[in-house]
């Protein structure tokens, strides 16, 4: 429907004639018509596919799921995937769940809130990825009750429990840079004598969307021994010994995706005996040979064809070179769109999107581990300077950034933490001998101290490792803190953010070609 | 008269150093942002807005900022950007958040920035590897760090002596690595002195040792000089530093 509007809006641009006028408005009754068509069948065709653990699905190499806003491809480099017995698909734990429980194929191998819901109703709560554990928004709330599940219903949204203060490789406790308070608990968590910050093993439960367990080759490419944003040691591999991109997970925490999938079990699933190493090789296997992308558009069509965009589709993320920088003109972020320029009405919106993303220049002001490392504040930049990786517009060095979504004062949350924020808020207070937050000073509120609640620095409240923007229609909501329900309240807040002053125009553009990545 | 007045005052300011603290001014141009200082009723050209490999970090809004530049030594130079350029110079971004600086100014038609390598959109230099332009390395050698005032944050040309002098190290297998740390204090033109917090020599020798082992350098010898150094306000800025000296 993004598309439509967009349509209308160009046709008010042209000039005013009756015939011209008449002419159009058949044309878009016959387009529109069709489009409905299209839409019936993929509404028809669209089921949704989710795998349950243990069901011994064969997922076959390529796989493509439809929904109203067109197909998400799934691409298995590597050839079919027997699921019956795969440690990714199969419960290691004592919950139930496994990986693909929060990683679903259909869902570009995260997760939807149209989906969750749907999971729900069909289970009437039952299914594991509700775990009281961290599918609820506290294990000690009445389980049975959609209310004690909202944040992973609303916003998608599991929780993430952290240990307060955080500790290194070897169980000892990090040097902290500041104290933390929390002022606002609607979830009951982080007050909670069992589960908080106060219980006998202190606690702080932020609430994080899964990311795309897909595309991985270009999450965990480029990593340098000394992390550019910080000037330390970039984290090691414990295996290899090599400093990896630490891009994994919204705050870094885990350096490898064997140390990811180690933790993700004995939490997630709650396993109480580490899986073996076999079962680990396999889950990387396969989550470094999915590759998501979307592959259709109601609207734009195919997305995939010769001579058309070279960085679209999953064949696309399979065959390209990670680790590469696209922040310039003549190799751009996910490659050239100009065939599409002048084509059709959507495809037309789509290239002047994907050059709002490269060339739109704006001040970039006060985001912490972007202006703060030497590029200065502000800083006349375009969407590119950030989110700089071929093809996933991922960071290429180590990407936390403060872009302001959870910090006071331009959190996504109401606009006073006394309103009725879903999220808990919590109270920061630097030390007077460490460097403040470079924008927000030495007191900050916060609902997710992001990167902070892991290296203990004052300056990494609030940071957040971004995300990569591939199959983004089939997996809203958007942010780590699933505030966006849609691609048009991710556009409206950089522009509020940054004052970009998109016209609606450009914001439907920018819409458009998010969509079709 | 006043040509007289002007030329008596290019006088006095030729080759002159400035150091102060202010709030930066940003002002927007037809391309990149030009970063200017105000002192005494003055206004300098600090730099434009570049890339994290330039030698020149830009101030920060919501920032005051140290400047320790010295006035082009040519008095018919023109002003850039409004202002009268330093250079070289030296910016450090003072920690605690000011709002008051919050100056950005408009493009203005007849105000232009220098030439940038990189414009303020995507770049469009190819990159390319370089092809080994560095000097062959024997002996002891000596390898200097050095920071913005009052801070222990290894910029992006720090990093690279850094691995410089580990790559030095592991080459010679080195047997003696030793890092010295400092802090300095900067004289400012007005006669006030600014001394980096008690600490920081020791903070900035344990972070580059740090670093030193991680790029594989196991004998490294740490120490710092907790005294600060003193300012002259002429060649401050080259006292806030760490010294790495490798030794066969």
């Amino acid at each position: 429907m993004t598309g439509w509007v967009g349509l209308c809006y160009l046709y008010e641009r042209q000039p005013q004639n009756i015939m011209r006028r008449l002419f159009f408005i058949a044309i878009v009754v016959l387009v529109f018509g069709i489009a409905l068509t299209l839409s019936a069948q993929y509404q028809d065709r669209f089921k949704i596919t989710w795998i349950e653990p243990g069901s011994g699905a064969l997922l076959p190499e390529f796989d493509a799921f439809d929904s109203v806003e067109g197909t998400l491809g799934v691409l298995n480099a590597s050839g079919p995937v027997n699921t019956e017995g795969h440690p990714f698909f199969t419960p290691l734990g004592t919950n139930g769940r496994a990986c693909v429980n929060c990683h679903q194929p259909t869902y570009a191998m995260s997760v939807s809130t149209a989906g969750l819901l749907e999971r729900w109703r069909t289970t009437d709560g039952k299914d594991p990825v509700f775990a009281a554990f961290d599918g609820s928004n506290c294990p000690g709330l009445p389980q049975e009750k959609e209310s004690s599940h909202s944040l992973l219903l609303k916003r998608g949204l599991f929780r993430i429990p952290l240990p307060w203060p955080p500790k290194n490789a070897d169980g000892s406790a990090k040097p902290v840079e500041f104290t933390i308070e929390v002022v606002r608990d609607p979830t009951g968590c982080n007050t909670s004598r069992e589960f908080g910050l106060k219980s006998a093993e202190p606690t702080i439960s932020v609430y994080r969307r899964p990311r795309p367990a897909a595309n991985l080759k270009y999450v965990t490419s480029g990593g340098q021994p000394i992390v550019l944003k910080t000037g330390t040691l970039a984290d090691v591999d414990p295996e290899t010994g090599k400093p990896v991109s630490m891009n994994l997970m919204t705050d870094a925490r885990e350096p490898s995706l064997k140390t990811q999938a180690v933790s993700a079990i004995m939490g997630h699933e709650q396993a109480r005996v580490a899986p073996s190493d076999p079962q680990i090789q396999k889950i990387v296997e396969y989550e470094s040979q999915v590759y998501v992308a979307q592959q259709a558009h109601i609207f734009g069509g195919p997305l995939a064809v010769a001579g058309g965009p070279p960085g679209l589709g999953v064949a696309a993320l399979r065959d390209h070179r990670a680790g590469v920088l696209g922040d310039n003109d003549y190799d751009p972020v996910f490659g050239s769109f100009s065939s599409w320029k002048g084509n059709d009405y959507y495809r037309s919106s789509v290239a002047r999107g994907a050059d709002i993303f490269m060339f739109r220049q704006f001040w970039l002001r006060d985001a912490a581990h972007i202006n703060s490392i030497g590029l200065g504040n502000p800083l006349k930049r375009t969407c590119a300077t950030c989110h700089n990786a071929q093809m996933t517009g991922q960071d290429l060095s180590a990407g936390w950034v403060d872009v302001g979504t959870t910090n006071y004062p331009t959190w996504t949350e109401p606009a006073t933490w006394a309103d009725s924020s879903e999220l808990p808020v919590f109270k920061i207070t630097c030390a007077r001998d460490a460097d403040p937050h470079p924008y927000l000073g030495r007191v900050i509120y916060t609902t997710d101290p992001g990167r902070a609640l892991i290296s203990g620095r004052c300056v990494d409240v609030g940071s957040i490792v971004m995300q990569q923007l591939r199959g983004l229609a089939a997996r809203a909501p958007y942010f780590a803190n699933g505030s966006a329900k849609t691609l048009r309240e991710v556009v409206d807040f950089y522009d509020r953010r940054f004052d970009m002053k998109l016209t609606d125009e450009e914001k439907e553009d920018l819409i458009n070609f998010l969509g079709v990545l | 008269m006043r040509f007289g007045l002007f030329i008596l005052g290019a006088l006095v300011a030729l080759g002159q150093q400035r150091s102060f603290v202010s709030c930066p001014i940003v002002r927007d141009t037809k391309t990149v942002p030009c970063f200017l200082a105000e002192y005494e009723g003055e206004l300098y050209y600090l730099g434009i807005q570049q890339d994290i490999t330039s030698a020149f970090h830009p101030p920060q809004l919501k920032h005051e900022v140290l400047v320790e530049g010295r006035i082009a030594s040519d008095p018919g130079a023109p002003r850039v950007c409004g202002g009268i350029p330093l250079q070289p110079v030296s910016i450090s971004v003072l920690k605690e958040v000011n709002l008051s600086c919050n100056t950005l100014l408009p493009a203005e038609p007849g105000i232009d920035a220098p030439a940038a390598p990189r414009g303020p959109g995507p770049s469009s230099l190819h990159r390319t590897e370089a092809a080994n332009p560095r000097k062959t390395l024997t002996g002891r050698q000596e390898f200097t760090v050095l920071y913005a005032f009052n801070d222990d944050y290894l910029e992006f040309a720090a990093n690279a002596v850094v691995t410089e002098a580990a790559a030095y190290a592991k080459q010679i297998g080195a047997s003696n690595v030793k890092v010295s740390g400092y802090r300095a204090t900067t004289l400012l033109s007005n006669g006030d002195r600014l001394v980096e917090k008690a600490g920081l020599a020791e903070k900035r020798a344990q972070n580059i040792a740090t670093l030193l082992r991680g790029l594989g350098v196991s004998s490294t010898v740490v120490e710092s000089k907790n005294e600060p150094e003193p300012g002259d306000g002429q060649t401050d800025p080259s006292r806030r530093r760490v010294t790495i000296v490798v030794a066969p």
